[in-house]
């Protein structure tokens, strides 16, 4: 056994300064990072949504002369939807299961005692971890999107041309990564709220894949309406909003994604500050 | 001058100090208006039958439950308004505190982070805990005794003046056991507060300098060690056993306190 002092004489240990949100979001990092989970996540969903993306453009452009006229005008209005969103669903679960496990699995292992003790602010705690898993999303699904896309464009050029000076384009590649974050925002509110892995996983599943099918059955518009106001119907986002099957415009849908991370993520804060750790 | 009365508060504000502190799970009354408080530069031992609420007191100590009545107070203060707390209060809980996929080594690196410690500290409490060879392995492989270390490690991390500890020497070697009792005494000797529950009595009695007794969520006595045994044991036996040996009666001394307060035992 060492004798490595405590260090009380002379060379006390102090912080080197007041801590605040930089410093917790420092630590929310290193645990990010340090667990491999993290990045089996991503790694899956790198290859997944990248593949899809070019299976569908490959097929799409293979298949062109022989699709309907309606899909051809589809394919040309909407190309960009075409290329980013295949991987769509792969990616928001991938980013999903992530998102929960950051907070269930502090609760399963007892880490949230560890984290509750070094910041007994509790919502600060849950902010911090929030704000820097949703940059990590957002700039990995970028490194998604930004390369999805010039493969996409590469293999559609045949048929159709999509640039990435067009502003719609743009609006399109960023809000994948803001669609990925809320995505990743959902899941993480809901663990925190649940606390439980495998119930918190089975509710985002739920609400992002079986729900809207269900809403879906509701005769008249308003089941549409409502299916498509679910957080996976806001996927719209990514595309040019110009198909005309879309309920929402691009804007209209990132609104109401906007709303659905605000009232989850607010229940979660609100849970997180009520109840004993 | 609010430094002025921060001194003052510092100066005069026992370490912790629980006033009426009251905490039940359903109808069960797990912690029962208890009054005490804990000084600097002494071991104070937690005693209590299992299920008496020691755990429960701690947790209530540091934040992480809230009671239904009363005050936990940390030097004056509630936990939860300390800045950069692990530099104030130091806790090992009878639960684990970390996650198994992470490594040791990170593990503490993020906790200094979130309290803007240097990283350097990371690996002086390594060192102290001798963890420093496993420091990069998973804590979920880690033995009982490893992992005991680990909250130990991250308990002395922010260097703190108040230590907690929860049944510390649970899993550990008796190396591992005579280690923790050295460590507490220096922590005491340096003038820090050490609060640690156990259930090995002739352990606390050679390393609490005061106890604190609780039975069902109650303080029984919070009193000295030596006056603990002599208040609570046998005269006859008391008066029979040399001084040396006098250790070896806080096992009788805490049955007999404690019998009417058990809750859980073999029949
Ligand atoms: N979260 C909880 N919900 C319900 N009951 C609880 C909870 N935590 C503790 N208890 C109950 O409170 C009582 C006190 O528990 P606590 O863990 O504080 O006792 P203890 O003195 O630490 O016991 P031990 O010596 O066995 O560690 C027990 O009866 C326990 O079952
Ligand atoms: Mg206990």
């Amino acid at each position: 056994m060492t004798t490595a002092t405590l260090t009380r004489a002379g060379d006390a240990v102090r912080p080197t300064h007041r801590p605040g949100m930089t410093d917790l979001m420092r630590s929310e990092w290193t645990k990010l990072r340090s667990l491999r989970s993290t990045w089996w996540s991503l790694a899956a969903m790198i290859a997944v949504s990248v593949g899809f993306t070019v299976a569908a453009c490959a097929v799409y452009t293979h298949d062109f002369t022989h699709l309907d006229a309606a899909t051809q005008t589809e394919f040309r209005q909407d190309t960009i939807g075409l290329i980013l969103q295949p991987g769509v669903q792969f990616a928001s679960l991938a980013v999903s299961v992530l998102g929960a496990m950051l907070i269930t699995s502090e609760y399963s292992t007892g880490m949230i005692r560890a984290t509750m003790l070094a910041e007994p602010r509790r919502t600060r705690a849950l902010l911090a971890k929030a704000a820097t898993f949703a940059l990590f999303v957002y700039v990995f699904s970028e490194l998604i999107a930004i390369p999805s896309f010039f493969i996409g464009s590469a293999i559609t050029s045949a048929h159709a041309s999509v640039s990435i000076s067009d502003p719609t384009n743009i609006r399109a590649i960023l809000s994948f990564g803001l669609f990925m974050t809320a995505m990743g925002l959902i899941a993480l509110s809901i663990g925190a709220i649940v606390r439980h892995t495998a119930a918190a996983v089975s509710l985002v599943l739920a609400l992002h894949f079986v729900l809207p099918g269900v809403l879906s059955l509701i005769p008249g518009t308003v089941g549409k309406h409502l299916s498509a106001a679910m957080p996976q119907g806001t996927s719209v986002v990514v595309s040019s909003g110009h198909n005309a099957g879309n309920l929402y415009t691009p804007a209209q849908a990132g609104l109401i994604l906007a709303a659905w991370v605000v009232v989850l993520g607010g229940a979660a804060l609100v849970s997180v500050k009520r109840r004993d750790v | 001058m609010p430094k002025n009365t921060e001194n003052l508060r510092r100066g005069h504000a026992p370490a912790i100090e629980a006033r009426g502190l009251t905490k039940s799970y359903g109808s069960k009354t797990v912690v029962d208006g208890l009054d005490f408080q804990v000084h600097a530069g002494r071991v104070t031992g937690f005693l209590g039958p299992n299920g008496a609420g020691k755990s429960t007191t701690m947790r209530l100590l540091l934040g992480l439950e809230r009671p239904d009545s009363g005050q936990a107070l940390i030097e004056g203060r509630p936990y939860a308004e300390l800045t950069a707390p692990l530099s104030h209060v130091g806790a090992l809980l009878e639960a684990k505190a970390f996650h198994k996929g992470r490594s040791a080594r990170n593990h503490l690196l993020a906790l200094a982070q979130s309290q803007a410690l240097p990283e350097r500290r990371v690996d002086e409490v390594l060192d102290l805990v001798g963890l420093h060879d496993v420091a990069g392995k998973r804590a979920g492989g880690y033995s009982l005794g490893m992992a005991q270390r680990l909250g130990i490690a991250a308990a002395l991390l922010g260097d703190p003046r108040i230590v907690l500890l929860d049944e510390p020497v649970n899993g550990l070697d008796p190396e591992g056991v005579f280690w923790i009792r050295n460590l507490m005494k220096r922590l005491a000797a340096e003038g820090r507060a050490v609060l640690v529950s156990s259930h090995l009595m002739n352990e606390m009695a050679v390393t609490a300098d005061h106890l604190m007794v609780i039975g069902r969520g109650r303080l029984l006595a919070d009193c000295g060690t030596a006056e603990f045994i002599e208040r609570h044991t046998d005269p006859a036996v008391y008066a029979a056993t040399p001084d040396v040996a006098r250790p070896a009666l806080l096992e009788e001394a805490f049955m007999r306190l404690t019998a009417s307060a058990v809750e859980y035992s073999a029949r």
